[in-house]
């Protein structure tokens, strides 16, 4: 079995927002499979540790949260983006493109370079 | 802003208990857990293994759950309020130990703030005018030849020669002239009472006359109105005056109408032009304000003095009356200036006083004018500093009683620190814990203690005005106080916290749990108590030595006899404005009063004097006896008053010879004096004074020759201003023979009537003389001589309380520490008992133990009183500050209580069961 990529801290913040950006509102369990199902499983996700992260991101104010009915008609919470979630998510996402263009040109140099 | 955001948050967070907030979070949980179930059960697995496997994609929970509460909430500042919780909770169970100590702290805590409240109005707040650091006060010093003889003011008077801070108007006139090196000169000068005319209502004022400049240089601008300027401060100039806002508000009701309403000053039409900001107090002082702001130039109509009524212009060289103020000038060293301001004074003195070949030129003396003339020191700086001290040390001993009580808890908690430690709590959790114990008793001590101080702020005045006089003297509770008291707290907390935190937290745990009681580690541990214990007991030792020689002050004296008969006296002074009664008109005005006087029904006698008893006045005047010369190096002068004839049998003053003054001695007839019996015995050794003759008043270097006098009785000894001071030696003449009365005169009534049930018919009757004349100050004699003793009365008050509450915290401190050292040892003694000792053994063997420590203690207090109270012997009246039946009262006292304090663990040790005491174990 291949070993599971650990997620890099503040990828998982990125991960959440743009999950919710896209799908809009999600409870907290909608949210860990959809991220499990985009990263194909290969991803050593606790799901719990979700939680908090879900927290300080609404403490933040990049997200909202209220109480709503899950598909088995029990109460779950859902989370959706805020305005400033919005903002934050193009930040990140700059950011982040800018830091994966570096990388891929580093990682695009060939050996015409060596002697 | 998205940080700050998230803090504000999360400190609303953090009162919240942990299982409400966690309820959203189990929810949430809950629901995932079953989604991810059902999910499972689709794809196949068996109900219990689709559970299973969610759980275990879920993650540990209880890692999550913390990290949930600590994204929530702010975990340190959490834990503090956990420590501080759980601190209440302890104090709160012990709440014997708890009210001890709070309310020892709040009473040492209470003092010291009142205390240090008092001392910084006093003694450190500056004037309330803009920089008053730059002040600077004029002042001079010179030997007893000095040229300068004739003053009006307060003078320090020393056994080398005089100084005071008063000038002649030609003095400040030239020194202004000549000043380059501080800004412009100022003059002021406190004329004390002033006897005013407010639309139809007679009332007495306090009065400053001051320069053109005061104002502008003080920098100081009237609420309404206009300062009293340069050219108001000019002969004949129309007489205005400043008003200050309190008068304002008392006798105008605030009305800003108040701008030219005319007012009478010692009967002289003046105009009001303005009235002074709320807490500008003058340039004199901080602590009184006069009333009354006038022009200097308005002196002569207001307020007139010397030969011609005028101090002012070249006229009156003689007198010395006025203080000078002025602010530094950038760039300007003082000692500069003053060596400047010198050159000038010598200049002056030697055109305007003419000194002779005996007599020397007084020195300049640049000063601190930012508390003005700053007599509150002279006054208060000693016996303020002794308080101080004393507070401090009820405050350390407070402080050591609550330490050697956290002692005995730390070591009775040992176990429950070592359970903490062992289950891997850290130390410094545990340190932390324990240290916020000793701080929430100090800040409750310290909050209890603030209340306490609010009461004695406002008590404090109170105690130190008389009760005849309105006082402006406030003491309010502000913020460098609080912040005092805040420091003063959380240093206290600190100092009797740290030492029993660290020992609790010493303990290593698994030696605590196996619950063994080792003799040689229990006596280790005892020593730290009992030191504090020790300590303690010396601090009471000195707290009551000094709380006794203080109460033994007062007592001497409360006993001290002042040569007259103090009782069914009540007495008032009478000052007439000069304007109305020039000399000799004054001495006629109070011929008729006293006559008048006489007559009125429960007056049983009736006199006057020109200086009041035991009031602090007094009156010196150069004294030759015949058959001596004139010697400028020796001290040719007497303590005098002038009285009617009526005065030694009114005040029950003996003649023990020759005869008393009687209605012949009159203006006309022959001078005539009685001789106290010390000065007849200075004056005349081994002689007859009787029929001898003497010279006095006279002042050679102003052309005063003197009056001959002769001997006509001798009369008992009496102190004269002071009760400390021993009887002087004193002449008296009869008022009707002196030149003038120029300071009023105190009348003594003998009557068996109380001073508000006589004021009336005296107050008439004056009144039917004249009705613009007030009666100042009716009071008893005794009152007046209680208010002389304030300081005392205050001082052993105060002590004496601190004393009460120093034993009272050894007793508590001796009792804890030896009830703690029973309770470890009832194995021991439980053991003793069974193999023969007898109840009687074991009581001794406590009370030996609690000797050591009271011994120690006591011995190392009397050695520390023999040090310190050298310091406070000139507050000290009639005892010496070692005095052997004082430091003897106060061993045997705190002796008393160790033993008392001791007997109660004492008479448990003995009545220990063995058989229960050994099961114990």
């Amino acid at each position: 079995m291949k070993p599971r990529a650990d997620i890099q801290q503040g990828t998982l913040a990125l991960m959440v927002l743009k999950t919710l950006d896209v799908l809009g509102p999600l409870h907290g369990y909608g949210i860990a499979r959809r991220i499990e199902q985009i990263s194909g499983d290969q991803l050593a996700l606790n799901q719990g540790t979700l939680y908090p992260l879900l927290l300080r991101l609404e403490q933040e104010g990049a997200i909202a949260s209220e109480w709503g009915p899950s598909e088995n008609n029990r109460r779950a919470r859902f989370y959706r983006l805020t305005r400033a979630g919005r903002k934050q998510l193009q930040a990140e996402l700059q950011g982040w493109q800018q830091t994966a263009d570096i990388v891929a040109r580093f990682l695009a140099i060939k050996a015409e370079t060596r002697p | 802003m998205k940080r700050l955001k998230r803090l504000l948050i999360r400190l609303r967070n953090l009162g919240s208990r942990q299982s409400v907030d966690q309820r959203r979070f189990l929810e949430e949980m809950a629901e995932h857990l079953s989604l991810q179930t059902e999910e499972n059960l689709r794809s196949g697995m068996t109900p219990a293994e689709a559970r299973r496997q969610a759980v275990l994609k879920f993650g540990p929970v209880e890692a999550i759950r913390e990290q949930y509460h600590a994204e929530k909430s702010l975990p340190l500042l959490e834990s503090v309020v956990q420590d501080v919780r759980y601190s209440i909770r302890i104090l709160g169970k012990s709440r014997g130990f708890t009210s001890i100590a709070a309310i020892s702290l709040a009473l040492a805590i209470g003092a010291n703030t009142t205390i240090f409240s008092a001392m910084k109005r006093l003694l450190l707040d500056r004037l309330d005018v803009p920089h008053a650091e730059q002040l600077r006060l004029l002042h001079w010093h010179g030997d007893r030849n000095t040229a300068v003889t004739n003053m009006w003011g307060m003078s320090d008077n020393t056994p080398e020669g005089i100084g005071a801070a008063s000038f002649s108007y030609p003095a400040f006139e030239q020194l202004r002239r000549d000043n380059h090196v501080l800004e412009d000169l100022f003059a002021f000068k406190d004329v004390g009472r002033m006897n005013a005319t407010i639309g139809g209502d007679a009332q007495i004022l306090q009065g400053e006359l001051v320069s053109g400049n005061y104002f502008d240089q003080l920098q100081v601008q009237p609420q309404i109105g206009r300062p009293i300027l340069a050219a108001d401060d000019q002969i004949g100039a129309p007489a205005v005056a400043l008003i200050s806002a309190e008068l304002w508000q008392r006798a105008f009701g605030s009305s800003s109408a108040v701008v030219g309403r005319t007012i009478k000053v010692n009967m002289v039409p003046v105009t009001v032009i303005g009235v002074t900001p709320p807490r500008f107090t003058g340039a004199k002082s901080l602590q009184s304000a006069p009333d009354l702001f006038l022009p200097l130039s308005s002196q002569p109509l207001v307020e007139p003095r010397g030969r011609n009524g005028s101090l002012l212009g070249a006229s009156s060289p003689q007198v010395w009356w006025l203080n000078i103020m002025g602010r530094t000038r950038a760039g300007i060293s003082d000692a500069t200036a003053q060596a400047a301001l010198d050159v000038s004074l010598s200049a002056v003195v030697g055109s305007s006083l003419r000194p002779d070949a005996n007599t020397t030129i007084p020195r300049l003396d640049l000063l601190d004018g930012s508390r003005g003339l700053f007599l509150s020191k002279q006054l208060f700086a000693k016996p303020l500093e002794l308080l101080m001290a004393v507070v401090a040390l009820v405050l350390l001993l407070a402080c050591s009683n609550i330490a050697s009580l956290l002692f005995a808890r730390s070591m009775a908690r040992q176990r429950e620190v070592g359970v903490r430690l062992a289950l891997g709590a850290g130390r410094a959790r545990v340190l932390r814990g324990v240290l916020t114990e000793s701080m929430m008793l100090s800040a409750l001590g310290g909050v209890l203690g603030v209340a306490l101080a609010f009461a004695g702020c406002r008590t404090l005045p109170a105690l130190l005005a008389n009760p005849w006089e309105r006082s402006q003297f406030k003491m309010p509770l502000d913020w460098t106080v609080l912040a005092f008291t805040a420091s003063v707290t959380v240093l206290s907390g600190l100092l009797f916290g740290i030492v029993p935190a660290w020992i609790a937290t010493r303990s290593d745990g698994g030696a605590c749990l196996k619950g063994s009681t080792q003799n040689i580690a229990r006596r280790r541990k005892g020593f730290g108590g009992k030191m504090i214990v020790s300590f303690q007991v010396m601090l009471s030792t000195l707290l009551v030595a000094g709380a006794l020689l203080f109460v033994g002050t007062r007592f001497n004296l409360a006993h001290v006899n002042p040569g007259f008969r103090t009782n069914h006296l009540v007495i008032f002074a009478i000052q007439q404005p000069e304007s109305r009664y020039p000399p000799p008109k004054d001495l006629q005005l109070h011929h008729q009063i006293e006559e008048r006087l006489r007559v009125l029904p429960g007056v049983e006698n009736v006199t006057l004097s020109e200086v009041g008893y035991i009031s602090d006045s007094m009156e010196n005047t150069p004294f030759l006896p015949e058959g001596q010369i004139q010697d400028p190096e020796k001290d040719q002068s007497a303590w005098n008053n002038a009285v009617s004839p009526s005065f030694f049998h009114t005040m029950g003053i003996p003649i023990m010879a020759g005869r008393d003054f009687n209605e012949n001695d009159t203006a006309s007839a022959p001078k005539v004096g009685i001789l106290s019996e010390s000065l007849a015995r200075k004056a005349f050794p081994g002689q007859n004074p009787i029929g001898k003759h003497f010279l006095a008043h006279f002042h050679p270097s102003e052309g005063a020759p003197g009056d001959l006098i002769e001997v006509v009785g001798i009369c008992g000894d009496t102190r004269y201003w002071s009760l400390k001071q021993n009887p002087v030696g004193m002449f008296y003449q009869p008022y009707l023979q002196v030149q003038n009365l120029d300071f009023g005169a105190t009348y003594e009534v003998r009557t068996s009537m109380s001073p508000g049930s006589i004021a009336p018919s005296l107050r008439a009757a004056v009144q039917a003389i004249d009705p613009d004349l007030p009666l100042q100050d009716i009071r008893t004699q005794q009152e007046q001589i209680d208010a002389s003793m304030q300081q005392e009365r205050i001082i052993a008050a105060l002590t004496a309380s601190f004393g009460v509450l120093a034993l009272l915290l050894a007793c508590v401190g001796v009792y804890g520490v030896m009830a703690y050292s029973v309770a470890q040892r009832t194995s021991e003694i439980g053991i003793r008992i069974a193999l023969g000792a007898l109840p009687k053994e074991v009581l001794a063997m406590v009370l030996r133990e609690a000797t050591w420590i009271g011994m120690g203690g006591i011995i190392f207090g009397l050695g520390a009183t023999l040090l310190t109270t050298r310091m406070v012997k000139s507050l000290l009246y009639g005892l010496q500050p070692n005095d052997p039946a004082v430091l003897a009262a106060s061993a045997t006292l705190l002796a008393l209580i160790g033993l008392a304090a001791t007997w109660v663990p004492a008479r448990r040790a003995a009545a220990v069961q063995p058989m229960e005491a050994l099961r114990h174990e």
